[in-house]
């Protein structure tokens, strides 16, 4: 596979170490939570899996372009909408996450709105890029801030702080009956790969797509979902983890660095995680304006040749984030964020139904194609 | 073309002058307008209504090292009935902005140790975002107002003594327990493992501090304080001790060894009715460092058999001594959790009982490689 497509998994995977997954994951600790991520992960799995052999079929073109292809008006148009929402709302939930991280951690004393705003400014302009472009956007920022993410996190993995006491203790939950909520949000890291419905359009030569890129990816999820939820326990303990709203970041406050410039490792942290979410963001709202320009045909609403259709939609984008994020609070982002991870996987389930029944329709046409 | 590029350079200027305009940055304190907490102290009052005394000690900014040479510090004290509320009132009592973000050290008085206060101290630490999880924790004796006001002979402006003893940089002395905020938290959280925090004193006479003795909290008991030897092998059996001094003596033998390769495994087995068994193994390597008699390479076996048997007598004192009272520093309790599926655990009652009455075994295994540089 292109390295691009591991991109799109991987950074959907690291950047919600910061987002409200391992809240919740940790909040159902002595729940259920061990064996919810087991069976996640080979939910997840079976998406990914599912998702690229679909998309790898049919190089290079988009969702909504097979879509048109196979089905009837009254059936894509809502679904696509409601992907796009959904996708919007993705986006916006990392960006609430980041902007409450930054005004409790980094900067106190600056109004919540012109952090959302500074955030908010070179994400959308991001998103309007071309798909190409965007991904190009993503490399650069990834390579940069890789070996950073793999510097934490060796240094959470040596740290001689890390109870293994605490960690084995926790792992022995996996003898209950998962929790529906957990296994939802650790299929939510897996979703990376739903990005292929616009970003397929990059993807224009067939790809291999074998046992070892199973293998590759299955290694990538496994190791980073039990980073994830293992590490703040051991250096929190399982008993009233769920006391701390940001585990991750409470983590990093407890890992030191004695001969740097810094000792405190949080602000290492709390800065790669800015560009990890700024990827994140960027990658869920490019899909969403994408999927929205297809719907509102965004592009052909000129007024005196300036494109009104793309200002609307970002003013749209602005005044919808910007107030949820002055509106909300850490408990309502909490469970919405429930909500959002349990309607997205059975949503992506049912999916996987009607990419077999579009693969077979666009398999016939293209059958008969050859036949005349 | 022509024509863009004039909108793209008028639009240039017009940026370029809008600059002008920014006020910089209005929400940001200049340096110059903060004042940077060293450490934090909390005391217990005579009081009732205002029962808490937060004590900060304040760096006094010194434009070089030269100029000062000797420390120079503040002080911000006041009493009241919440920690945050003092706090913010005494925001009133400087003319600067108070900055936790360097506060290294949480002295707790002895006082309010024993008052079982701990969790509501504990909550306000971790509440606020600023303070850093990986401040030490350690209890002032005989209160923490005392140990904060005082500043060491050879203290220089650079940095206080106090974190020195407790980084492991400086000092790495195998008596002082280092307690991180964090630890503190898990500790006093989980029932299966109790906090230990170390015990700052000073020594008037030749003005320095001494730390080398700790002191063991649990729930719904008064602290319980451990001596020098005993916090030794309590930080030995943690796994945390690099190198420690041990001295043996018996059958006429009088040595002090170094032990610089220590390997402690312990673990627990559940028999019938919740009978325990408690296994620990140390393993030891070192070499002997004084001795009131000449030494014989040759008798080097014996002198580890001589080892052997005195350090397994200590710390199986140790040991019965903690279960007997109730103490568990060294997460026994955890130990066996982490091994034992959650429906099998024991409630915290019944683990106290099974704890107390555990069948303890200790083997210690040690190998002197050397008597010195002299026989």
């Amino acid at each position: 596979m292109s390295r691009y497509y591991y991109y799109l998994i991987l950074i959907n995977m690291i950047a919600n170490i910061i987002s409200a997954v391992p809240t919740i994951l940790l909040h159902y600790g002595s729940d259920g939570a061990v064996s919810g991520l087991l069976i996640g992960i080979m939910l997840g799995l079976a998406i990914v899996i599912c998702f690229t052999k679909f998309f790898n079929a049919f190089p290079g073109k988009t969702f909504p372009e097979m879509l048109v292809e196979t089905t009837a008006k009254w059936f894509y148009y809502p679904l696509l909408f409601f992907m796009a929402v959904l996708w919007f709302i993705a986006g916006v939930s990392t960006l609430i996450t980041y902007t409450f991280m930054l005004i409790r951690y980094l900067t106190p004393d600056i109004p919540i709105m012109i952090i959302g705003l500074t955030l908010f400014v070179p994400i959308i302009f991001g998103c309007f890029m071309k798909t190409d472009r965007v991904l190009y956007a993503i490399e650069i920022v990834f390579l940069i801030n890789f070996p950073l993410i793999i510097f934490i996190i060796i240094k959470a993995y040596t740290s001689k702080d890390l109870n293994w006491d605490f960690i084995k203790k926790s792992m022995l939950y996996i003898v209950q009956m998962p929790n529906i909520n957990v296994v939802t949000s650790c299929i939510f890291l897996f979703l990376g790969v739903v990005n292929l419905v616009v970003f397929n359009r990059f993807f224009t030569h067939k790809q291999h797509f074998g046992l070892k890129q199973v293998v590759v990816i299955s290694f990538i999820a496994v190791s980073t979902i039990f980073t994830t939820y293992f590490i703040p326990i051991g250096f929190h303990g399982l008993k009233s983890i769920d006391e701390l709203i940001y585990p991750w970041v409470a983590t990093s406050d407890s890992m030191r660095m004695r001969y740097f410039l810094i000792e405190r490792l949080v602000y290492v942290f709390l800065l790669l995680y800015l560009a990890m979410a700024f990827l994140s963001i960027l990658i869920h709202w490019h899909v969403a304006v994408e999927l929205f320009k297809f719907i509102f045909k965004l592009e052909k609403l000129k007024l005196k040749g300036i494109n009104v259709g793309n200002i609307l939609l970002v003013a749209l984008f602005a005044v919808c984030s910007l107030y949820l994020i002055v509106t909300l609070t850490e408990y309502q982002l909490f469970q919405y964020s429930i909500y959002l991870f349990n309607i997205s996987s059975i949503i992506f389930f049912a999916k996987i139904m009607l990419f077999v029944y579009i693969a077979r329709r666009l398999k016939g046409a293209g059958d008969q194609a050859d036949n005349n | 073309m022509q024509a863009i590029k004039r909108i793209i350079t008028k639009f240039l200027i017009l940026m370029t002058v809008s600059l002008m305009l920014l006020s910089g940055c209005g929400e940001f304190k200049d340096i110059d307008k903060m004042v940077f907490v060293s450490m934090i102290g909390i005391d217990q009052t005579n009081d009732s209504k205002k029962p808490y005394k937060i004590i900060l000690k304040l760096y006094v900014p010194t434009s070089s090292f030269r100029q000062s040479s000797t420390p120079q510090y503040s002080y911000l004290i006041k009493e009241g009935e919440t920690l945050a509320e003092i706090i913010s009132i005494l925001e009133s009592h400087t003319d600067k902005e108070l900055d936790f973000g360097h506060s290294k050290m949480i002295v707790i008085g002895e006082e309010m140790l024993k008052n079982e206060k701990n969790k509501e101290i504990l909550d306000f630490l971790i509440r606020r975002p600023d303070i850093q999880m990986i401040s030490y924790v350690g209890m002032g004796r005989p209160n923490a107002e005392e140990i904060l006001k005082f500043v060491p002979k050879g203290e220089t402006a650079l940095q206080p003594t106090l974190f020195n003893y407790f980084d492991n940089d400086g000092a790495e002395s195998s008596y002082i327990i280092t307690s991180f905020l964090f630890d503190f938290r898990r500790r006093l959280k989980a029932e299966d493992i109790s906090p230990i925090l170390p015990i700052i004193e000073i020594d008037k006479p030749t003005s320095h501090f001494i730390v080398d003795k700790s002191i063991v909290l649990e729930e719904d008991k008064p602290p319980y304080e451990l001596d020098s030897q005993k916090t030794m092998l309590v930080k030995m059996l943690s796994g945390d001790a690099k190198n420690i001094f041990f001295s043996v003596n018996r059958e006429n033998e009088h040595f002090v060894a170094r032990l610089d390769n220590i390997k402690v495994n312990y673990n627990l087995k559940k028999g019938e009715n919740n009978n325990l068994s408690l296994n620990v193994k140390i393993k030891l390597v070192g070499i002997i460092t004084e001795s009131k008699k000449n030494l014989s390479n040759k008798e080097l076996p014996r002198y580890s058999k001589l080892l052997e048997e005195e350090m397994k007598e200590e710390v199986e004192q140790l040991i019965h001594e903690l279960k007997n009272e109730g103490y568990d520093p060294i997460g026994f309790g955890l130990r066996y959790n982490a091994y034992t599926l959650p429906k099998n655990r024991m409630d915290s009652k019944e683990w106290m009982e099974a704890y107390k009455n555990a069948e303890l075994k200790v083997t210690a295994k040690s190998s002197l490689k050397s008597t010195g540089s002299v026989q």
